[in-house]
């Protein structure tokens, strides 16, 4: 930082650069002062709450179903897991598309302290959210449980709890990184959905129920079946389990967040 | 304004030195050299596509140069911390969430940079943003209230410099003359402006200092006296209380003069027919360059033909 010589100098020593805090904050702000982050998240409190009620009104009319609170989170985990990522992606992607990031860049010339703290904004959107959803499941265990007359089943250890909260986080973040590689909502939006939830449910599950060599080859490319095996409470994890679940977190968040802060520093919001 | 106590007039604020930025083929900017002083108003004038919103956008760090670099304070734009409290930017209103309001808008600005919320209000009072018009989404704004808007937040964090782009675009008349007002004072505070536009009556206004660019150079710079010295008066637009008398002068000493309106059009410089005038004790209403001043150096300058062999004769 050398002053010109015949330059007017601006004195710098009285600026501190912006707290990395406040950015976070800001950025968190950012993504739910608008009105898509608004319906966002009131679709999800609304389907949050409709997945509680039929729930519960299965159980009020069926004398012998009783789900355990294993059951409750996996139910609960569907209306957040369908729309809620597409936080992680507009944040980085509004930038472009919205045009805002010439303030943002502005503001805060080091565009990866910027993106960092969307990262950390994101990440602590994904926990408050799953929080919200253990809690909300809970409640509705116990509720559930008076309804149908039977005992609440607590088999929600603490290992299921840790592993349900970090692969929800690590779904915000591969939709956060497809986000920065594609920088383009409806794109990022599209290949998000395809990868997180199409290819799973239709293509995968499929393939995975027919063939063998699918059975040996789908858990090492897909982060939902690739992370399967730590949901398993029973289960002692093998040397390939963990292998599965490091490789597909490279290839699906590693990778992708590596590609698109290259492509964040590099391309010019115009 | 708190660095613009310690700038002394005819300092350097922006400095920026012999940028180049190449896009494959095509030279968006070209070897482009030039200061902005504290206390002045700076335009820079070039029509669509010269090279003025490339030449900012290197400025404020968005996009980098392929060569030379621009300073500003003596620093470059990304080593200074929290930008926003030493430089005010406003490249494009438009470039803001749709769906957020102005006032939502104003506050995250505040937020990063580490201001009071009163600011906001300050502001906003400042561009004559109603609280009503503040509340509503941008999407729903016209382009005079996002320039009002825009410029509330580039004076959010109270800079020295103010760096803007086209920011009269889509002003009314009252508008303009508001903005003109307000970056005079501002100017005269001790405050560095740069501003860009296309159109030459605008800046002429209000820039003590003109930076004119085309096809990514810069044809000439200098105020409106020293950009108009080079350039050649050969027709007058005169009107005498005696036109018959002035005529018969003006043709006795050869010059071709033709009715006009109320006055006469003649072929000579104004000089020339001022001095005709006062020989023969004939009284002027009306004396002036029938050439378009800047306006016509302004098009000559750009223009693709002819912009470099008039470029040197008007060169500060």
């Amino acid at each position: 930082m050398s002053a010109t010589t015949a330059g007017t100098p601006i004195d710098l020593s009285d600026t501190p650069r912006v707290p990395f805090s406040r950015l976070a904050r800001v950025e968190l702000r950012k993504m739910l002062d608008t009105r898509s982050g608004f319906w966002l998240l009131l679709v999800t409190g609304i389907l949050l709450v409709i997945a509680a009620g039929l729930v519960l009104l299965v159980v009020a009319l069926n004398d012998d179903v009783g789900p355990s609170a294993y059951d409750w989170s996996q139910i609960l985990v569907i209306p957040l897991s369908l729309l809620l990522p597409v936080f992680a992606i507009l944040t980085v992607t509004s930038e472009w598309s919205q045009r805002s990031g010439l303030v943002t860049f502005s503001l805060e010339p080091n565009r990866l302290r910027v993106l960092g703290a969307k990262l950390a904004a994101v990440v602590a959107l994904a926990f408050a959210i799953v929080i919200l959803a253990t809690v909300l499941g809970a409640v509705g265990n116990v509720v559930g449980a008076a309804i149908g007359g039977y005992d609440a089943e607590w088999n929600f250890g603490p290992r299921l709890l840790v592993t349900s909260i970090v692969v929800q986080v690590l779904y915000f973040l591969m939709a956060f990184g497809l986000g920065t590689v594609i920088l383009n909502t409806p794109g990022a939006v599209a290949i998000f959905y395809v990868v997180a939830l199409i290819l799973p449910l239709i293509v995968y599950g499929i393939l995975y129920s027919i063939f063998d060599w699918a059975r040996q080859t789908i858990p090492w490319i897909d982060l939902q079946y690739g992370t399967a095996p730590f949901f398993d409470q029973d289960l002692d994890l093998s040397g390939v389990d963990v292998a599965r679940g490091i490789v597909v977190v490279l290839l699906w968040i590693v990778a992708p967040l590596t590609v698109g802060a290259m492509r964040v520093s590099s391309s010019e919001p115009k | 304004m708190r660095d613009a106590v310690a700038v002394r007039q005819g300092g350097r604020m922006i400095t920026v030195e012999r940028l180049t930025r190449k896009y494959g083929a095509f030279t968006a900017v070209d070897d482009v050299s030039f200061v902005a002083q504290p206390g002045r108003v700076t335009g820079f004038l070039g029509p669509n596509g010269a090279g003025k919103t490339t030449t900012m956008r290197v400025m404020v760090g968005l996009t980098p140069a392929t060569s030379g670099r621009v300073t500003i304070g003596g620093h470059l734009y990304k080593d200074i911390p929290n930008p926003g409290r030493h430089v005010g930017v406003l490249l494009d209103a438009s470039a803001q969430h749709a769906g957020r309001t102005g006032r939502e808008i104003l506050t995250l600005g505040a937020q990063t940079m580490g201001l009071p919320a009163t600011r906001v209000d300050e502001m906003l009072e400042l561009v004559s943003l109603s609280q009503t018009e503040s509340k509503r989404r941008l999407r729903n704004y016209s382009l005079g209230m996002k320039q009002r808007l825009g410029i509330a937040h580039a004076l959010l964090g109270d800079p020295s410099v103010l760096i803007l782009d086209e920011p009269a675009n889509g002003l009314d008349p009252a508008g303009i003359r508001w903005m003109r007002g307000l970056l005079k004072s501002y100017a005269d505070r001790g405050g560095t402006v740069l501003l860009s536009s296309h159109l030459l009556n605008e800046v002429e206004l209000i820039a003590d200092e003109m930076i004119l660019i085309g096809h990514g150079r810069i044809v000439a710079q200098g105020n409106k006296e020293q950009l108009l010295a080079g350039v050649d008066h050969k027709v007058t637009n005169v009107t005498a209380l005696d036109n018959e008398a002035l005529t018969r002068s003006l043709q006795a000493k050869g010059f071709t003069v033709t009715p006009a309106g109320t006055g006469l059009r003649v072929e000579a410089a104004p000089v020339d027919v001022g001095r005709a005038a006062a020989e023969n004790a004939i009284v002027l209403t009306d004396l002036r360059s029938a050439d378009g001043g800047l306006e016509d150096l302004f098009l000559e300058l750009t223009s693709d033909t002819q912009r470099d062999d008039l470029t040197e004769g008007a060169r500060a």
